[in-house]
């Protein structure tokens, strides 16, 4: 694995609208990386799920439209978002089962110039952090690392898409999936922080239909990491974000407690080991506040 | 023959004492089952070790349990891989035992290392009783009895049976292989924020007889679901029951097409789900991408650009959600204009003409491809490339 | 005191059907089951159930079917009614909600199944029992004012009265100790068959034959006990069922070489032969070598259509999946034959009347006897449905003609003494009941099996007998109330022993070879002193033999061959 990482790049939806520092810091990381990002610009919404509740035909076109556009790099694609991770896998599982759906559905596509081919050059859909584990190697990460997180203790928060069902993420031919944040986090000598909600849900789904169980799950969970002692949240999830970082002072008054503890997207983790600054890696865009992290870096390990 | 260590949480109701841990020593064949080595443990050291079993063969549904803080049958899960599986996830599965013993692994953590006990532990949500037994009866079949659970056909029966569409009723066997094991009640991640949550399995048998062509209540069943703020719209989506169901009943599929159902049923519920679901679509087919502001505007009050109606729930929640999109606007995290309903960035021109298009399209046929009913074809289905040469070579 | 007009003990198939069927004739019902109703054991039924309801089809070759398959000795009037009434009680579940498989047209499609002159086996995939229990179970919930459900409510002997009547049951409320008297006019005994006396088993840990010893003890006959079915197809060494519908579907049965055995065995039916025909066939092959090392032979499901599996045999993918590590989509799976099903039991008359009045048994608990020396796959769902709901009838029938009869409380007093002995024993005054099950499991599946001869089946005696000794000083750990699953393992074990017994007794006394009772020391069929079906009555020494007659309608025995 020492060919240098080049992929067809779709960035999703919110980390172009409301976590902008996302984009950001994926961009730096990239470059520092060596990674050619070759960004999806005109390709559309996974949906959330939320498209495929509504109509799965719609889900199924819309995003067979975006693995056609990254078919058509010829390269394999990345996202950057648990839950197109998880929209998206779902649609291809459909799509890869039954050839005559296919067909379907690119008769659609067609009008466009456009088909998606089931298996073609290997085609994969990865999210960063499992590109960044399973393609380039925790060890060429270690490399990397110019200012190791040490002494910073990092709870890992994946998103519900990302590990679950395991029987259409991939978790047949890559079980250690569901602990690749752990192995990130150590990789770039930060400390893992074990708490009750890494493989929780953030409650962003029902945030619109039940505000109170929505935010009392982000709220647990950014307690629970809180009393195990985190300095942070790491999440490859943006919609995760938007619960955990933008809702925290909400969620903090649903669960009644004080929280107030930072939540980081993985490319700043990431960023800020490969020497990053913070500001840069837009981490003064947060809600909840960053600088107890930045803190953390600057006093090095602590006694 | 292979030495397991099974850590078991125990609770003996009648000692006066809370739960506590207690490691067994087993040894069996890593192919047998976690619940043979509760047995073997039983039978050889401590009789009073309570576990609720009879098949062994994941059919009665009596063995729910969490292994390694995964929900599913002690009977279904081999030995072998609990230790493989305990090994990998030491304490990183949200194991409340490892969360209880030892909150923080230390640096250099010995992730991967072997020999860690097997975690086992009641189902959540749910009382405990004894030990393995928890009480089903207050929590999982009081939320079956909340669906109406049994046919409601309208008028005498046939005099031969209900003919009825042969893909429906594999349809709805899907929902019907439910044993009632509890364990997607036991792994639901809304249940665990809100004991109201009806739940994964109430609403599978919910989609049981909403499926079923003989009965004659669908709308008013959906209706109900709808209407209930602990109902379909409840589900927070996260996929655990599909992962911890032993006889692929995928719940939250079942609750995905209640929903789908309802929004056919056109029915409007008090929740903002069927609002929330159509707003987003409709923000998609505008923009191509997604608006945040657009989708919560539209999820409250839709229609207001257009037709003044907010709804009174649409104002409060519009007005509660003010300071989440405040704040960012104060860090510069977001820009005026994505704060704005409609004003966010979308696809350009050409491609916002191939997403219309595809909804013209989808929105015509809205084919639903059921796996469960199809079958995948698996691995005589080549990539698309190979299979085209081998019908020119033919 | 708990009183219901009839009570149902068990909430398998046959139970719940009583329960509903006594519930229509208005009578006050209660049902008691030691576990959960949807835990119960017909769950496991996988393959159909039974009935002649297509144009083409009739009952009487249902019934022939059966008869033949039973080695002659099943009652024909119970046969004739059981398959005269099939095709409605199909038609009643489809009413109530039950997703059998459809054809092209939507209507009920059959699928092929052992001994069977014609496809008329109904099902939903392979989770047929499962299927129709859980919508009984919906119509339980349905009709709750009318049925009182004890659910996890563990029964342990029978009240007579001074005229020799059942009047009710001692039970005990598993989920906190108390135990109680429940007064009935009617009980209904639906425990199931008693699998758990052989090791492996496909049965479930619950079928311990609670029922059978129960009404036993009570002073009833049992019939046919030596009547014990192996299935052909049952996973090695874990005792899971395969079901008979793979065979239905094509699936073929090879040996080690790869040949396809049955050909030697039934050249005609091939793997659809009677059970008792094919596992005999297979255990033949594997005791003179031309089985695998593990002492199996091989099922091949890679001959039906891997569309039609998904379709039909889900429970068979994920059971090869789970617990053999075998695709079975992929590889033939291997197998042997297993303990499977108790023919015999409490001996009924054709509306579930027992010798003792008040008391009736339906299902795998009872002997019709439908089934004689060898159960037809698909049959047995069958035999709880209508037999069920034919006692659920009766019962509540003699119920409305009757007024409650009082209870002695000496059975409480002696159900209570019995508790505190057993708890009484200290640590190490005797063998762990563990230890006596495993040795009884073992010693069954060795001498009373398959394979049948005298020296086995008086050893096999023996033992139980030694072991029934050894039961009385068995300690265990659990002395609380709340979930004391030591304590009923223990009471359990005695119903297991008497069981034995009976099946030991009777295997002994039966000296001719017909149905699953095959003795190699008497390989024939022997009409002339043997068409008769052996009654067992309980006294201080033993079961005491009787005979009854064989009720023989239309069908004179012929030769059996397929």
């Amino acid at each position: 694995m020492t060919e240098n990482i080049k992929v067809a790049y779709w960035p999703g939806c919110v980390s172009r609208g409301f976590t902008p520092e996302l984009h950001g810091s994926m961009a730096i990381v990239a470059e520092k990386l060596g990674w050619e990002l070759v960004e999806l610009d005109r390709a559309n919404c996974c949906g959330a799920g939320v498209i495929a509740e509504h109509n799965q035909e719609l889900a199924d076109t819309l995003n067979a439209r975006t693995f056609a556009l990254a078919q058509q790099t010829g390269l394999a694609m990345m996202n950057i978002c648990s839950t197109c991770q998880g929209a998206q896998s779902e649609c291809q599982q459909r799509l890869d089962a039954d050839s005559a759906y296919r067909a379907h559905i690119n008769e659609t596509l067609s009008g466009q110039g456009l088909a998606y081919e089931k298996g073609k050059d290997g085609f994969t859909n990865k999210n960063f952090l499992w590109l960044l584990v399973e393609d380039y190697g925790l060890d060429r990460l270690k490399e990397q690392v110019v200012r190791p997180l040490s002494g910073l203790r990092v709870g890992p928060f994946y998103g519900c898409y990302i590990v679950r069902p395991k029987e259409r993420l991939g978790y047949g031919e890559f079980p250690d999936r569901d602990v690749y944040l752990e192995q990130v986090i150590e990789a770039l000598g930060g400390t893992v922080v074990e708490y009750d909600g890494a493989r929780k849900c953030c409650g962003f789904p029902v945030v619109t239909m039940n505000r109170d169980t929505s935010l009392r799950q982000a709220g647990t969970h950014v307690g629970d990491a809180i009393d195990a002692g985190a300095d942070c949240l790491v999440t490859p999830c943006p919609l995760c974000h938007l619960n955990l970082d933008m809702q925290q002072p909400e969620a903090a008054k649903v669960v009644n407690r004080d929280l107030g503890l930072a939540v980081l997207h993985l490319p700043q983790l990431v960023g800020l080991a490969l020497g990053a600054e913070p500001k840069d890696l837009g981490m003064g865009k947060h809600i909840a506040s960053t600088r107890w992290v930045e803190e953390r870096l600057t006093a090095g390990a602590p006694a | 023959m292979a030495d397991y260590t099974i850590k078991v949480r125990r609770f003996q109701p009648e000692s006066g004492e809370g739960p506590y841990w207690e490691e067994f020593n087993v040894d069996l064949d890593p192919s047998l089952s976690v619940l043979d080595g509760l047995l073997q443990a039983k039978d050889r050291d401590d009789g009073s070790l309570a576990v609720r079993c009879s098949c062994r063969a994941a059919i009665c549904g009596s063995c729910g349990m969490k292994v390694n803080g995964q929900s599913t049958l002690g009977c279904k899960t081999q030995i072998g891989e609990a230790q493989e599986q305990a090994d990998k996830m030491v304490g990183a599965a949200g194991v409340s035992a490892a969360v209880a013993d030892s909150p923080i692994r230390g640096e250099g953590s010995d992730l991967g290392s072997a020999g860690n006990p097997i975690v086992i532990e009641p189902m959540g949500n749910m009382p405990v009783i004894k030990d393995l037994i928890t009480d089903m009866e207050s929590t999982h079949w009081t939320k079956i009895r909340r669906v109406t659970p049994w046919l409601l056909p309208h008028g005498e029966p046939p005099e031969r049976e209900y003919v009825v569409e042969p893909e429906s009723m594999i349809d709805i066997t899907q929902s019907m292989a439910c044993i009632q094991c509890g364990a997607c009640v036991s792994s639901c991640l809304s249940m665990e924020a809100d004991p109201g949550f009806i739940g994964p399995a109430a609403l599978a048998k919910a989609y049981r007889f909403v499926g079923d062509p003989r009965d004659a209540e669908t709308h008013e069943r959906l209706h109900d679901l709808a209407d209930d703020p602990h109902g379909i719209y409840d589900c927070t989506h996260c996929f655990s029951c599909i992962d911890a169901c032993p006889k692929g009943v995928a719940p939250m599929d079942q609750i995905m097409r209640l929903r789908r159902k309802a929004g056919e049923e056109g029915i409007e519920d008090p929740n903002a789900g069927h609002d929330h679901e159509i707003a987003f679509v409709k923000v998609i087919e505008k923009k191509g991408l997604l608006d945040e502001a657009l989708l919560v505007q539209e999820s409250y009050a839709p229609g207001i650009k257009g037709k003044l109606k907010p709804s009174k729930r649409g104002l409060t929640e519009t007005i509660k959600s003010l300071p989440t999109i405040l704040r960012p606007l104060r860090k510069r995290k977001v820009k005026l204009r994505q704060a704005i309903p409609g004003l966010h960035h979308g696809l350009p021109k050409e491609a916002m003409g191939d997403v219309k298009s595809i909804y013209a399209h989808a929105e015509e046929h809205s084919e639903e491809l059921n796996l469960y009913i199809r079958g995948e074809e698996g691995d005589d289905a080549q990539p698309d490339g190979a299979a085209a040469e081998e019908v020119t070579n033919d | 005191m708990p009183s219901h007009d009839v009570l149902v003990i068990g909430a398998g198939l046959a139970g719940q059907r009583a329960a509903l069927a006594a519930a229509e004739e208005g009578v006050s019902v209660g049902i008691i089951s030691k576990v959960h109703p949807v835990r119960s054991h017909s769950n496991a039924a996988q393959g159909g159930i039974n009935a002649a309801l297509n144009p083409g089809d009739s009952w009487e070759s249902h019934a022939f079917d059966t008869i033949k398959g039973s080695d002659y000795l099943s009652d024909q009037d119970a046969v004739e009614i059981m398959t005269r009434e099939a095709p409605e009680e199909i038609l009643h579940l489809e009413h109530l909600g039950v997703t059998f498989h459809r054809n092209e047209e939507g209507k009920l499609g059959t699928r092929a199944f052992g001994g069977a002159s014609a496809a008329r086996t109904y099902y939903v995939a392979d989770i047929t029992g499962q299927a129709i229990m859980h919508v009984l179970y919906e119509q339980l919930m349905k009709y709750s004012e009318q049925i009182a459900r004890y659910e996890e409510w563990f029964c342990s002997s029978l009240a007579i009265d001074e005229n020799g009547e059942c009047c009710g049951v001692v039970t005990r409320n598993v989920a906190d100790g108390q135990v109680e008297l429940f007064q009935a006019k009617s009980v209904i005994l639906c425990t199931g068959g008693n699998g758990m006396v052989w090791k492996p088993s496909t049965n479930a840990l619950i079928c311990t034959g609670d029922g059978i010893a129960m009404a036993y003890r009570a002073g009833a006959k049992l019939m046919d006990m030596e009547m014990i079915q192996y299935h052909p197809t049952t996973l090695a060494g874990k005792g899971f069922l395969i079901t008979e519908g793979a065979r239905g579907e094509g699936a073929h049965l090879l040996n080690a070489k790869g040949e396809r055995f049955m050909e030697r065995y039934a050249p005609n039916k091939m793997e659809l032969a009677s059970r008792d025909v094919v596992s005999r066939a297979e255990q033949t092959e594997i005791n003179e070598g031309r089985g695998f090392p593990d002492g199996t032979v091989a099922l091949d499901i890679t001959v039906v259509p891997k569309k039609r599996v998904h379709e039909a045999l889900r429970e068979i993918v994920l059971v090869g999946r789970d617990f053999a590590g075998v695709d079975i989509t992929r590889e033939p799976i291997h197998i042997k034959p297993g303990n499977h099903y108790t023919m015999g039991g409490v001996k009924t008359d054709v509306d579930g009347r027992t010798d003792i009045p008040g008391l009736y048994s339906a299902g795998e608990t009872a002997c019709v006897s439908v089934h004689g020396g060898n159960r037809l796959g698909a049959n047995s769902l069958l035999d709880t449905l209508i037999f069920g709901k034919r006692s659920g009838r009766d019962a509540a029938a003699r119920a409305k003609r009757i007024d409650y009869a009082r209870a002695s409380k000496q059975v409480l007093e002696d159900e209570e003494n019995l508790v505190a002995d057993i708890i009484s024993r200290e640590k190490g005054s005797g063998r762990r009941i563990s230890e006596i099950k495993l040795e009884l499991g073992q010693t069954m599946d060795a001498k009373v099996a398959v394979f049948r001869d005298e020296a086995g089946i008086t050893e096999a005696l023996e033992t139980v007998r030694r072991l029934k000794e050894e039961a009385k000083t068995a300690y265990i750990d659990d002395h609380g109330s709340v979930f004391n699953q030591d304590l009923l393992g223990a009471i359990e074990l005695g119903y297991m022993l008497d069981n034995a017994e009976c099946t030991c007794v009777a295997a002994l006394e039966r000296k001719e070879s017909r149905g699953a009772q095959y003795r190699t020391d008497f390989p024939e069929r022997n009409d002339t002193d043997w068409l008769k079906h052996i009654d067992l009555e309980r006294t201080d020494d033993g079961p005491e033999i009787s005979y009854s007659e064989v009720t023989i309608t239309q069908w004179e025995p012929q030769e059996r061959t397929y």
